[in-house]
């Protein structure tokens, strides 16, 4: 077997919504090629992203979106709301066959976040399969459950990721949070959301962490685990790939 | 093991295809499918009067935060759609080649179907 390329992106710098989604799916379709990607980055300002098929319109109070001022984009992946502040955000891309089924890629991913954190000094799990049923679209925030094979600390959801497959490849990305936050999602939700069970990094080890103490752990584990031709990277969103993401109609959509 | 009936067609990518009535078929992913995928959350399905060639992409299925693409085995035209996927996907989880069909296709060409795997190409492709 041919040795895998990767590239790895490590972007400090924070971006706004529509140009971190652009990103990612410009991974997603770079990763056709055959070529697979770790992105490291963070959001300016801060942002509430919708999964892809969120019913966005209904669940949230758009009004108190609007007054609070908060800047929104809806993902291309699956899953539910994630207020995108402390946080380390990783995307990985690439060939559908790299890391199998969308099961165990996302085992094998968070496998590779849990070595990570346990680096940084805690004792992170995946969570059971049957540890809860998955919510549908319509059910709340990213962070208020875990579900099978997600890296929890003493049960509280430490990493939300969510996935998408397309063309003969996939993207994963999620959440690593460095600290609290996720009750803005429960603020904006209509009606009685169920309360975040999330927990962060600074909430487990007492003290802050930066980014850079996270993204270099993640990125030095990922090495030393998918084996392969690894190279620093940086990467442009493909051309109006920024703007379908800052399209209302794709944030609205639903 | 996962039920196959014997008398559909099948797909690698886990669709199958089921003679309805003269020259129409209905597509739905099979019961190994969706146990591989989890709790089905969103189907996500074209517009009656689409038309589709073999193995386009007619729609997309999200489970478990994950969103994959749903490839048309076969080519036709969309002659109905599975609505009640809109308020319950779950119909796909519980009773996959009944009441979870996705969609309808009127036959652009019937010989397409001679091309698709039987029940049993199928249990051997999942390895039942």
């Amino acid at each position: 077997m041919s040795r895998q390329d990767w590239r790895l992106i490590i972007q400090p710098d924070g971006r706004p919504g529509a140009e971190n989604m652009a990103l990612d799916h410009s991974l997603l379709r770079a990763a056709r090629e055959g070529v697979s990607f770790l992105r490291l980055y963070r959001w300016n300002p801060p942002c509430l992203s919708f999964g892809r098929n969120e019913p966005a319109l209904t669940r949230y109070d758009t009004k108190a979106i609007e007054r609070l001022g908060l800047s929104t984009v809806r993902r291309p992946t699956g899953g539910r709301a994630v207020w995108h502040e402390a946080e380390v955000t990783y995307a990985v891309a690439g060939p559908s066959d790299l890391f199998g089924s969308l099961r165990e890629a996302y085992i094998r991913i968070h496998e590779v976040l849990a070595a990570a954190l346990r680096a940084l000094g805690m004792e992170p799990e995946l969570a059971a399969r049957t540890s809860g049923r998955a919510l549908g679209p319509g059910s709340g925030a990213c962070f208020a459950a875990p579900v099978g094979g997600e890296v929890v600390v003493r049960g509280r959801k430490l990493v939300g990721s969510a996935q998408v497959r397309e063309g003969g490849a996939f993207l994963q990305h999620g959440s690593i949070l460095l600290d609290d936050g996720q009750n803005v999602v429960a603020e904006v939700t209509r009606g009685t959301g169920a309360a975040p069970q999330a927990t962060s990094i600074s909430a487990v080890l007492g003290r802050s962490v930066a980014f850079e103490e996270v993204a270099d752990a993640v990125a030095s584990e990922a090495r030393r685990v998918w084996d392969g031709a690894w190279q620093r990277s940086e990467l442009e969103p493909r051309p109006g790939e920024v703007e379908l993401f800052e399209d209302p109609e794709w944030t609205w959509r639903r | 093991m996962s039920e196959i009936p014997e008398s559909l067609h099948y797909t690698e990518e886990h669709e199958y295809v089921k003679p309805v009535e003269d020259g129409v078929v209905s597509i739905g992913i099979t019961d190994y499918a969706q146990g591989e995928l989890g709790d089905i959350v969103y189907v996500d399905l074209p517009a009656v009067g689409s038309s589709f060639i073999r193995m386009d992409v007619f729609g997309t299925i999200e489970a478990v935060k994950a969103v994959s693409e749903l490839f048309s085995p076969v080519a036709g035209e969309v002659v109905e759609i599975n609505e009640a996927l809109e308020g319950d996907p779950g119909i796909v989880n519980r009773d996959p080649f009944g009441e979870g069909w996705m969609i309808k296709l009127q036959l652009r060409n019937q010989d397409e179907l001679r091309q698709l795997l039987s029940a049993a190409d199928y249990a051997q492709h999942i390895g039942e």
